[in-house]
């Protein structure tokens, strides 16, 4: 290609990410033949069991993460949040807080707190304990004002007004009323049912904060816990009123994010605006309850879903009115019907505003409440047709891409085999409610997109000495980035996975998408084949000069590197080829290429529970997900990833939810004790499979789908082991000796 | 929504029952009710107390007040800190040490989670419960003292063969907690580790890789490899 | 935490003086810390002084033997959960010992410390909530999110007692010994906890002001006894009751020939069903006797709003735990 010829161009969709909520925009791109995957079978890195390359450093605390930062100088700083949903602040002691021993600073933030956990104070200290004192010393009063804290409460129309908008918002619609009850009235039989899901919080076990390290002057340092560093580091810049160029972002380590924590937020405001009052760094982490007061959450939803079908069980109609519950905030639903095609359909949204934090992306965002509602009513509506609760779903898989109906169809069978539907004796009518363990099998589908765009800028290194680094300021969020980063690099250029480091985290380096929607693997793996394979260009062609061979000849191999044209044959050892490099070694730079990823990631997973009908008790024994992920980079993160998403969908079915008293206006478990994640006892057997029928050579990211069918899967085998049919998560003893009807 | 206390029960309403309890206690002190002891406090003592003569002299007790310097065992190595009363064994890790042992993680701060686990006297504990000067003359035992990305007890090696860390907060408190098991016996069964890290929560899902890596330390731990 | 001083005494008769001394302040006691801390953390407590028994050497044996049980105050959890001596003739109160918390807080919690903890309750847990217990005039869970509240013998406070230990020696008939200044006093563990309706609203024992736990004690086992804890919990791995039995029996030629039977997670103190008892002594222990003491020993349950799921939850944990024991 000369440099005149100017490439074509093509035009292409790809998802866009804010706050980490995924749509989709048409972009254009070169029309350049990009670059393939090697053949899977050729693959002596990606496709296999990585270990991440930064659990030695993780598995031995020596992992450095934005609340272990400690610099000199550095202070200390706490919030006071408001406990209340709105309230007047009639007195607060910001006097007496300066006067405490060790404090170096007070400073009120919100007279009208309009959300419960809305920062009212902030204070900096020399140690926890004073800043702790400094907080106490405030003594505020509050004044309580009318709020709304619960649907009813929200919605009804004397209810106070929480914003400038009417607290119920106008229904978004969608489909054809009519038509739809028409089709339901046709149906050979309807079911009409309301499904509840309340907010679920992120959890991380990392807060949100950052140290801001900010010492007068025209730098700063951020040490931030984020899944858009540069973003981040970005907005810590105009806070600071500096210039981005002067601000270095740091981003390490981060405990978790699951999509609340992009941007810098309140909390990062407040530090930068301390520490540049103050001329010091500035730590400020969220304490726990703060973390679910404020820390962003899955919005809450009722859904009521009337669903009709044949007698043969193809899905006639469906109306859908449901209200979204997401604080101050709009909040999300995935619309209905979810995945599976239904003849004549409407739905109607709308928002109900309280005053509550308002919710942030979470892990498919809007999917999980959708899936529960839909994944129940369709074996409500089974059992009402007596149709085969997995048939039915492999009957009404009908969308556009006829691709991902086979694969579902291909994944719900697999699932089921392993699962043992074959054998179960409850498949169109639920088990009798006897003896001490009844066992029920639940199945639900996943869809996303998951393919990247082009925003990641990767640099790939060769010193002199031998030693390769692959760098891009992205973050890994515990998705093993750094790893598959390292292990692209090392396949392209002939390395063991050792010989490659991979460094992120640093707005030093390429920009990067932010980590949300799962786009990172999709944006950045190409990008960093795109680098790998330029440096492995450059060098070839370094070697061609010193060798005088050509430069198309030069195999990058386990073994060394060789020539195939080379008149006597010989193995290059790879540090003896470095040695022969410049002082300043060799750069290159890599950017997105379309046709190394790809999006589409459907996926199946089955469940199968013990109920106890004797006291409620649910055990979920076995969780089984089989996926598409097109190419896997890493067979091992990609398990722990699939692992991670059903065990978070665990506890949306079992045990988590927001528990807000609507009178005395209080959050009741803004903790671990009372906000039950799953721990060790609760983890059933599980299988991820990862779907041998995804041939295509070309990466997706999966992050999210894993995460979306868990509690329609474990709410349907509950219901299929004993009758018990639970429609408000979680899923807890007393709603299952309820649905019983074993309390008076 | 129903509420029990309509129904009736031996004679008397449930109603009547509750009305009955509520104002016979209600309302604290009242004249002729039953008054439970005072807490214990230095100026209100319930009025039922027998006089007590303080003793003549009291034998000399220790009084720590206002900062302290102290001396603590931490991963075999005498440390001198200053801390107040109140400081956490964790606060102390992460906060009053130069350099600061950070590897312990503060995560909720009331016991719940199991990230701030270090061993004292092998046992482990949340050190977020645990005042730093209580643990004088005690073998304290954090992450840090486990092994270093060069050199990898057991136990760590297997968490990063099988994968037992996605964002690693919650790996130190793990790794700590199962340590100690695979100490008392590293014969223990998949029902064993799961008690030892009960106490122990994980939002990223690494258990199930975990319970893989710890079966597969006490495998070679048992065998002395 | 609010600041306060550590005072280390070294016998029981310093820390006793110590508590009763008036111009110490605000006073309390520090054993293992597990639940004392966490109170302090939420500003519930904010004593100026703690006075520590850990300091004080001899306060923790465990004797289990042909004598009976001896437990000192301050023996840890963990200790009590691998005492051989305890599992064989103290079954219940092994099971019970085990069962609590986590492995971080068994291994420094003490027996003292647990009969002694405050209540769970949400609402009294929560600084910004002056609840009846906390000397307001409301008990905000009657009325309000009382899935977790009492369903017997509420009112009207209705918190349910959060210790494992404390029915499972009950079902024991365990003694605990309490020293003060004027001497030392022993009575059976029931009669350490009041009831709201009796006055246990902000308090849930009869300790005194420089009164201090020293010891626990069961009589030996009545030969052929068997006795167990079962606890039902919300999340298995790490919760308190949401409801739990302890029972004892002795069966000689067939029949029941004594019963104690002590439900927690229920009421707000230790909750001893003596009409159930005495429903099962002379009886075979089969399916029929286990229900019929379930359904009496839940006569007269007062269900609040949210909790009457507690009602057939614990009659299912009384019929399974008897009919355990049936042998």
């Amino acid at each position: 290609m000369s440099l005149q010829d100017t490439p074509k161009k093509k035009k292409i969709k790809v998802p866009k990410i804010v706050n980490g909520i995924e749509s989709e925009v048409e972009i254009e791109v070169d029309d350049v033949p990009g670059g393939t995957w090697p053949e899977r079978s050729s693959l002596r890195l990606l496709n296999h069991d990585l270990p991440r390359v930064d659990g030695p450093e993780k598995a031995s605390g020596r992992a450095r993460y934005a609340h272990d930062v400690r610099v000199p100088g550095m202070v200390y700083a706490r919030l006071y949040v408001s406990p209340l949903p709105h309230a007047r602040v009639k007195k607060l002691d910001l006097d007496a807080a300066r006067k405490v021993p060790g404090v170096v600073a007070a400073i009120g933030l919100q007279d009208e707190p309009k959300w419960l956990g809305e920062p009212i104070a902030a204070v900096a200290a020399e140690s926890v304990e004073a800043a702790e004192d400094g907080l106490r010393a405030l003594a505020p009063q509050l004044e309580a004002l009318p709020w709304a804290v619960d649907h009813a409460g929200a919605s009804r129309p004397e209810a106070p007004r929480v914003a400038k908008d009417e607290n119920l918002g106008k229904p978004e619609t969608n489909g054809d009323e009519a038509k739809a009850r028409g089709a339901l009235k046709a149906s050979a039989a309807s079911i009409t049912a309301m499904y509840t899901v309340p907010i679920q919080h992120h959890a991380c076990l990392e807060t949100h904060g950052v140290v801001v390290d900010y010492r007068g002057g025209d730098e700063a340092t951020v040490y931030c816990s984020t899944q858009q560093t540069h973003g981040f580091a970005g907005e810590a810049a105009k806070e600071l009123g500096l210039p981005g160029s002067q601000v270095h972002g740091l981003n390490e380590h981060m405990g978790g994010g699951f999509g609340g924590k992009f941007g810098l937020g309140l909390e990062g405001q407040i530090a930068c605006r301390l520490s540049k009052e103050l001329k010091r760094p500035v730590h400020l982490m969220l304490t726990r309850r703060d973390e679910f007061l404020m820390g962003g959450n899955r919005s809450g939803t009722i859904q009521t879903i009337e669903l009709g079908g044949s007698a043969a069980g193809d899905l006639l109609g469906m109306v859908a009115t449901s209200f979204k519950h997401g604080g101050i905030g709009r909040g999300s639903l995935a619309g209905q019907p979810y995945i599976y095609t239904v003849g004549d359909t409407y739905r109607a949204v709308r928002s109900v505003l309280m005053n509550l934090d308002a919710s942030r992306a979470m892990r498919a965002p809007g999917h999980p409440q959708a899936s529960f509602a839909m994944e129940s009513a369709l074996d409500e509506l089974a059992y009402a047709l007596g149709v085969d609760l997995l048939e039915i779903r492999k009957r009404n898989v009908k969308g556009p891409e006829s691709w991902r109906n086979e694969a579902w169809k291909r994944q719900l069978d697999r699932a089921a085999q392993e699962i043992g539907w074959a054998t179960h004796p409850h498949k169109t009518k639920p088990g009798p409610a006897t003896g001490t363990e009844c066992i029920g099998i639940g199945f639900a589908l996943a869809n996303w997109g998951g393919g990247g765009r082009k925003d990641c800028e990767v640099e790939v290194r060769i010193e002199r000495d031998g030693s390769v680094s692959a760098l891009c300021g992205t973050q890994d969020l515990g998705t093993g980035t750094r790893t598959y980063m390292a292990a692209i690099t090392a396949e392209e250029l002939g390395l063991p996975l050792a010989g490659v480091t991979a460094r992120i985290g640093s707005t030093r380096m390429g920009n990067s998408v932010g980590s949300g929607g799962s786009v990172t693997t999709g944006s950045l793996a190409p990008a960093v084949k795109d680098a790998a394979s330029n440096a492995r260009a450059l060098m070839a062609d370094h070697l061609a000069r010193v060798m005088n061979l050509p430069a198309a000849g030069f195999r990058f191999l386990p073994e060394g590197i060789v020539n195939d044209q080379a008149k006597a044959p010989t193995v290059m050892t790879w540090a003896k080829a470095c040695a022969t490099l410049p002082a300043e070694g060799l750069r290159a730079n890599g950017k997105w290429v379309d046709t190394l990823q790809t999006s589409g990631a459907p996926g199946a997973q089955a469940v199968r529970v013990a109920v106890d009908p004797g006291t409620g008790r649910v055990r979920v024994l076995h969780m089984v997900s089989v996926q598409a992920i097109g190419l896997p980079l890493n067979r091992l993160a990609l398990k722990s990833q699939i692992q991670g998403g059903m065990i978070q969908a665990l506890g949306y079915a079992t045990s988590e939810g927001r528990v807000i008293d609507p009178v005395l206006g209080l959050h009741m478990n803004a903790n671990f004790e009372e906000y039950k994640l799953p721990h060790a006892l609760e983890i059933p057997r599980m299988t991820s499979i990862l779907d041998e029928g995804d041939t295509r050579n070309a990466v997706v990211g999966v992050g999210e789908p894993p995460v979306i069918p868990g509690a329609g899967a474990i709410a349907n085998a509950v219901a299929n082991a004993c009758g018990a049919r639970v429609r408000e998560l979680p899923i807890t003893p007393d709603k299952v000796l309820m649905a019983l009807g074993k309390v008076v | 929504m129903s509420k029990g206390s309509d129904r009736d029960t031996d004679g008397d309403s449930a109603a009547d029952l509750s009305r009955r309890r509520f104002l016979r206690g209600a309302g604290g002190v009242a004249a002729g009710g039953v008054i439970g002891p005072a807490l214990l406090a230095g100026g209100a003592r319930a009025a039922s107390a027998t006089t007590i003569s303080p003793p003549a002299a009291l034998p000399a007790t220790e009084e720590l007040a206002g900062l302290v310097e102290i001396e603590l065992s931490i991963n075999g190595t005498a440390r001198k800190l200053k801390v107040e009363p109140r400081t956490t064994l964790l606060d102390a890790l992460r906060t009053r040490l130069e350099p600061a042992l950070t590897g312990t993680k503060t995560v909720c701060d009331r016991g719940n989670c199991g990230a701030c686990t270090v061993l004292v006297d092998d046992e482990p504990r949340y050190s977020c419960l645990q005042l730093a000067c209580d643990l004088r003359g005690h073998a304290i035992t954090t992450i840090e003292g486990l092994g270093d990305p060069t050199k990898l007890s057991v136990l760590q090696q297997e968490f990063v063969a099988h994968d037992g860390q996605q964002c690693g907060f919650c790996t130190p408190g793990f790794v700590v907690a199962i340590t100690a098991a695979l100490k008392r016996d590293p014969r223990a069964s998949e029902t064993d580790i799961r008690a030892a890290c009960a106490g122990n929560a994980c939002r990223c899902g690494t258990q199930p890789q975990v319970f893989e890596a710890a079966l597969a330390a006490g495998r070679r731990l048992a065998e002395g490899k | 935490m609010k600041s306060f001083r550590l005072l280390n005494p070294t016998t029981l008769d310093e820390a006793i003086a110590l508590c009763a001394d008036p111009k110490g302040g605000v006073t309390k006691l520090l054993a293992g810390g597990q639940d004392l801390l966490t109170e302090m953390k939420e500003h519930l407590a904010g004593p100026d002084r703690l006075v520590n028994l850990k300091s004080i050497p001899g306060l923790d044996a465990i004797e289990a033997g042909a004598a009976g049980l001896r437990i000192g105050a301050l023996a840890t959890l963990a200790k009590i959960e691998r005492d051989a001596g305890v599992r064989a003739n103290w079954t219940a109160l092994s099971q019970a010992a085990a069962s609590v918390a986590s492995p971080q807080i068994r291994s420094c919690a003490t027996i003292g410390g647990n009969l002694c903890q405050r209540p769970r309750c949400w609402y009294y847990r929560m600084e910004e909530a002056h609840c009846l217990k906390k000397g307001g005039t409301e008990c905000f869970a009657y009325g309000g999110l009382n899935k977790y509240s009492a369903i017997l013998g509420g009112g009207p406070s209705y918190i349910v007692h959060p210790s494992d230990l404390a029915p499972a020696l009950v079902a024991l008939d365990a003694e605990v010994t309490l020293r003060s200044a004027k001497g030392e006093r022993k009575l059976a563990l029931e009669k350490f906890y009041v009831l709201p309706e009796d006055g246990g609203i902000e308090k849930e024992t009869v300790l005194a002001d420089g009164e201090i736990v020293t010891a626990i004690t069961a009589p030996v086992p009545v030969a052929g006894m068997r006795s167990t804890y079962s606890k039902f919990k919300e999340r298995d791995s790490f919760d308190f009751a949401l409801s739990a039995v302890a029972a004892s029996v002795v069966i000689a030629g067939g029949k029941v020939t004594r019963a104690r039977l002590c439900l927690g997670g229920v009421a707000p103190v230790p909750w001893r069903v003596e009409a159930a008892e005495a429903l099962l002594v002379g009886r075979t222990l089969d399916a029929q006797a286990a229900r019929e003491a379930a359904e009496a020993a839940l006569r007269g349950a007062e269900p609040l709003a949210q909790n009457g799921f507690k009602v057939p939850l614990t009659k299912t944990l009384i019929e399974r735990a008897l009919l355990s024991l049936a042998g």
